[in-house]
């Protein structure tokens, strides 16, 4: 047996011992060289609530950050990096701020470049306070509270909007609509939910509505969670306000607006701010009459931008609800990993200095170009939307709007 | 005496922890064991050695994290001051839910929930008065230094927390040893025998609750300048009470190693189930779920309980084989 073929060619027994040979040769010299030749991973940390009682959302952040990691992988990954693909490092912060901080001390150690926390305002204070603590990069996805960023942090950054920037867009551009109105709204009560950001963001709102003559007759707090809105409901009938604003989480926001739809409660309008529910495709799928005419002052993406469309097409393809939780996430990521593609590593310094000099184009959402102040990414901003024919449609500001507003929806 | 002994050698030991533990992530998890060691063990002055279950103990670590927290931020009093002034204003509202229930006799369940109310209510107050920053919660500002009792390492934290602990533990075990403690555990035993051989039941758990009250307190301080911020449902969340007293129930009710035996055992357990399957939403809580209850099924007395037993069915194995080989 001479190992050649009759045809001249390789025989079966001498090619399998030619070609196991020549990949037993590359497999010790050639491959090795490849995958040394490939950068290590980079690690981003994401932490949220994925469990409790805002699971829902955490989820909703969780997958969208999992989306923007494999478009940046399938783009080629960090390519100052010589093409280092993102790895996500996942945590649940169980809805408390204590299991978040220490999260972030265990990706820390495990070696994260940074951080992407974490849906709620009390989980993004404790995890970016201890990210803080050895200068590891804290990218907030969601979390509104303004003194996330404005405590002198030099790890924090958000490129979202704080409940600073949108209650003054909420009053801003409810006065707008309300001054064009032929029946415009002078009454208003307040529904929040009592953490952080609601309070905050009622308080904010009980001060600015009477410089627009709009007179605040109650402020009511809700726990978390609130399984019976009958009282408050009663209560607001009784008031007859003008316009009734919620901002609560989403599983009290629906429970509200149905409490509200069978009480059978006559207003000019429900307008809300970061309401959990209203700029919510599962809220209007699942609850239109409910959700009909729902005015909210929210996140949300630019409905003009085909990258965006792209990307809420891409996400309802996985089954996603595409929520402001999904995109805010995959911008928090988006921003992170260009700040790390910027710094050409994942130096603490080098990429919190990329970070506070961002200038990421961000043009599929409603933003003016992107400005890192104190962390806070003065370009973003909210639309106020409405829910109208079982759809959700931007109705201010008009650069970006798809519809024109109703209002007022009664008397 | 041994105990004391055991004592001592433990907390020694632990002492030198950060010398030899350089993962700030394994020193925030054994801080945080300590810390609900701490927690556990205050619970455990009132409920495990006096018998006083309360579902409350939340009121006065809420206490002591907004005093040391309110201190700092709205009038700009040094935070070890308000460690003082925290642990003590804790004891004060421990002393005035003690006289309120003791005074007219309340005890067992009602007991139980009127610690459950007041902790309610606290929680209400301070979602709703201005100096406590109401549901927007106060931050304090991160300032590292020891000055400030603000630490640049973990280490720091861990031997403050270490201190106060090691006092907590140091007066169960003085319960466990001296005369008070046999009223308090008298009373607990049967309250009507206890003041028949002239123990004043008022008193007795009035002190414990005092006490028990303070610790909780101290432990909120340190909470609140761990992680620097607060909010009512954190301060006076049910999470509190209901750590507080899971700690010794799982550990061994009355015992001086209890709490610290539960402390290890839950958090263990906490840690490994999210190591575990903590990808998967909500599995690890469940996990965690099924092994507490597997846990206190077979060990109904706790953890001290498990050690002892063996502890015992060793020496009768020992005492069985010499009287074998006579």
């Amino acid at each position: 047996m001479t190992g050649i073929s009759k045809n001249g060619g390789l025989g079966r027994r001498q090619f399998l011992a030619t070609t196991g040979a020549a990949a037993l040769g590359l497999g010790v010299t050639g491959f090795p060289a490849v995958l040394r030749a490939q950068a290590a991973p980079v690690k981003i940390g994401l932490i949220h609530p994925v469990s409790g009682f805002i699971a829902f959302s955490g989820t909703q952040c969780r997958e969208g950050a999992l989306m923007a990691i494999a478009d940046i992988n399938a783009a080629g990954g960090i390519k100052s990096m010589g093409g280092a693909m993102v790895e996500a490092v996942l945590a649940d912060s169980q809805g408390k701020p204590e299991i978040g901080a220490a999260e972030v001390t265990k990706m820390v150690d495990a070696g994260v470049a940074g951080i992407v926390a974490g849906y709620s305002s009390a989980i993004s204070l404790a995890t970016s306070q201890e990210a803080a603590k050895s200068n590891t990069p804290h990218v907030v996805d969601v979390g509104v509270a303004d003194n996330i960023v404005n405590r002198g942090l030099k790890n924090t950054f958000r490129f979202s909007p704080g409940y600073g920037a949108c209650a003054a867009s909420a009053v801003d551009g409810l006065n707008a609509i309300n001054q064009a109105s032929a029946s415009p709204a002078k009454t208003a009560m307040i529904i929040h939910e009592e953490s952080v950001f609601g309070t905050g963001t009622a308080n904010l709102l009980a001060e600015r509505l009477p410089l627009i003559g709009i007179e605040v007759q109650d402020v009511i707090k809700h726990a978390n969670p609130t399984r019976d809105f009958t009282n408050i409901v009663l209560q607001i009938k009784s008031n007859k306000p003008d316009l009734i604003i919620p901002a609560n989480y989403y599983n009290e926001y629906v429970l509200l607006a149905r409490t509200m739809r069978q009480q059978r409660i006559e207003a000019k309008g429900i307008y809300s701010v970061l309401g959990g529910a209203a700029s919510n495709y599962k809220f209007v799928n699942e609850f239109p009459e409910a959700a009909d005419l729902i005015m909210d002052c929210n996140h949300w993406f630019n409905p003009k931008s085909e990258v965006a469309l792209q990307r809420k097409a891409a996400a309802e393809a996985k089954g996603l609800v595409y929520t402001y939780e999904v995109f805010l996430a995959y911008n928090a990521v988006l921003g992170l990993v260009d700040a790390i593609e910027r710094a050409g590593s994942t130096d603490k310094e080098a990429v919190n200095d990329a970070l506070a000099n961002s200038t990421l184009d961000m043009s599929f959402m409603p933003y003016n170009e992107t400005m890192m102040v104190d962390g806070q990414n003065t370009g973003a901003a909210p639309v106020i939307t409405q829910v109208q024919k079982g759809d959700i449609a931007v109705i201010s500001p008009a650069d970006f709007a798809s519809a024109e507003p109703v209002f007022p929806i009664s008397g | 005496m041994k105990q004391l002994v055991l004592l001592l050698v433990l907390f020694a030991a632990l002492a030198l922890v950060p010398a030899f533990v350089g993962s700030d992530f394994w020193m925030n998890l054994i801080i945080m064991v300590i810390y609900a060691a701490l927690l556990g063990q205050a619970w455990n002055i009132l409920g495990g050695y006096g018998g006083q279950f309360s579902f409350g103990h939340a009121a006065f670590f809420g206490t002591g994290a907004y005093t040391i927290a309110v201190l700092q931020v709205q009038y700009g009093i040094n935070p070890w001051v308000g460690l003082v002034a925290g642990g003590l204003l804790a004891a004060a509202v421990a002393g005035f839910i003690g006289f309120a229930t003791f005074r007219y006799g309340l005890k067992g369940s009602y007991f139980a929930l009127i610690t459950l109310a007041f902790a309610e209510v606290l929680r209400i107050l301070s979602n709703s008065v201005p100096f406590t920053g109401a549901g927007v919660g106060l931050l304090i500002d991160l300032d590292p230094s020891a000055a400030n009792l603000q630490f640049a390492t973990k280490a720091g934290y861990f031997w403050l927390l270490l201190t106060i602990t090691f006092a907590a533990f140091l007066t169960a075990w003085w319960l466990g040893n001296s005369r008070f403690g046999a009223q308090l555990m008298a009373v607990r035993d049967n309250e009507d025998a206890a003041r028949a051989l002239g123990v004043d039941p008022f008193r007795v758990k009035m002190s414990a609750f005092l006490m028990s009250g303070m610790f909780s307190g101290l432990a909120g301080t340190f909470y609140a300048q761990y992680f620097l911020y607060l909010d009512p449902s954190i301060a006076y969340g049910s999470a509190v009470s209901v750590e507080s007293l899971l700690v010794p129930i799982v550990g061994g009710l009355g015992t001086l190693f209890g709490p610290l035996f539960g402390a290890v055992a839950l958090h263990t357990l906490s840690e490994v189930t999210r190591e575990l399957i903590g990808d998967l939403p909500g599995a690890s809580l469940v996990l965690y779920g099924v092994l507490l209850v597997l846990v206190i099924l077979f060990s109904p007395r706790g953890l001290a309980g498990l050690v002892t037993a063996l502890g015992l069915r060793r020496a009768a194995a020992r005492a069985g084989k010499k009287e074998t080989r006579a």
